[in-house]
């Protein structure tokens, strides 16, 4: 196991607690932990694609940090309306 | 072990200790506002993986990628704070302005 597998395994445990707040947590929180697990599950796919020598993998997570940023702006809203 | 490849493995190792570091503090935290401050590190690991990759690959196509990754969520993850804050305050009290006779902290007055 190299060491940029290793820090692909590292930024997908990096989820989980994200994941706990979103569960056990308020809606508001919830969208915060969301954020955080984009970008964690981002960097994950990033290293992963350098781990396995699959350049154009690392679409994969230039994709999903600029949905999950325009998902979270529709959250943004919804929690505005929330009272 | 070359020392690009201990300066690339150096700048992986902070960087992924940087978005631990803002996993743990998330749970840690207790309100809101506090785990908005937890976005921040995050964002610094992607450049420090988006630089790990750079010292490793040299100018190629993931290094390029890695880059315009880390830039966007340069941009992106400050905006999305102030919107989740904005947004809180307007769920919790109606208006994110502050309210009759609430203490403001200003600037250099």
């Amino acid at each position: 196991m190299t060491g940029w597998q290793i820090a692909a395994a590292v930024l997908t445990a990096a989820v989980v607690p994200c994941g706990w707040v979103c569960l056990r947590r308020s809606f508001a929180s919830g969208l915060v932990a969301v954020q955080l697990a984009a970008t964690a599950a981002g960097l994950a796919l990033l290293t992963l694609a350098e781990a396995e020598g699959r350049e154009p993998f690392a679409n994969l997570a230039l994709v999903l940090v600029v949905l999950s940023f325009a998902g979270a702006l529709v959250f943004l809203r919804f929690l505005e309306r929330q009272r | 072990m070359s020392a690009t490849s201990v300066l690339s493995y150096a700048l992986l190792a902070a960087g992924v200790a940087m978005v631990l570091f803002a996993s743990v503090g998330l749970l840690a935290m207790d309100d809101i506002y506090g785990r908005l401050h937890y976005l921040a590190p995050s964002s610094l690991g992607a450049v420090l993986v988006a630089a790990a990759i750079w010292v490793r690959e040299g100018p190629s196509t993931i290094a390029m990628q890695a880059t315009l990754l880390a830039a966007f969520l340069l941009v992106a993850s400050p905006a999305l704070v102030h919107g989740t804050a904005r947004a809180v305050r307007i769920s919790e009290h109606g208006d994110w302005r502050p309210r009759r006779g609430e203490p403001v902290e200003t600037e250099g007055r």
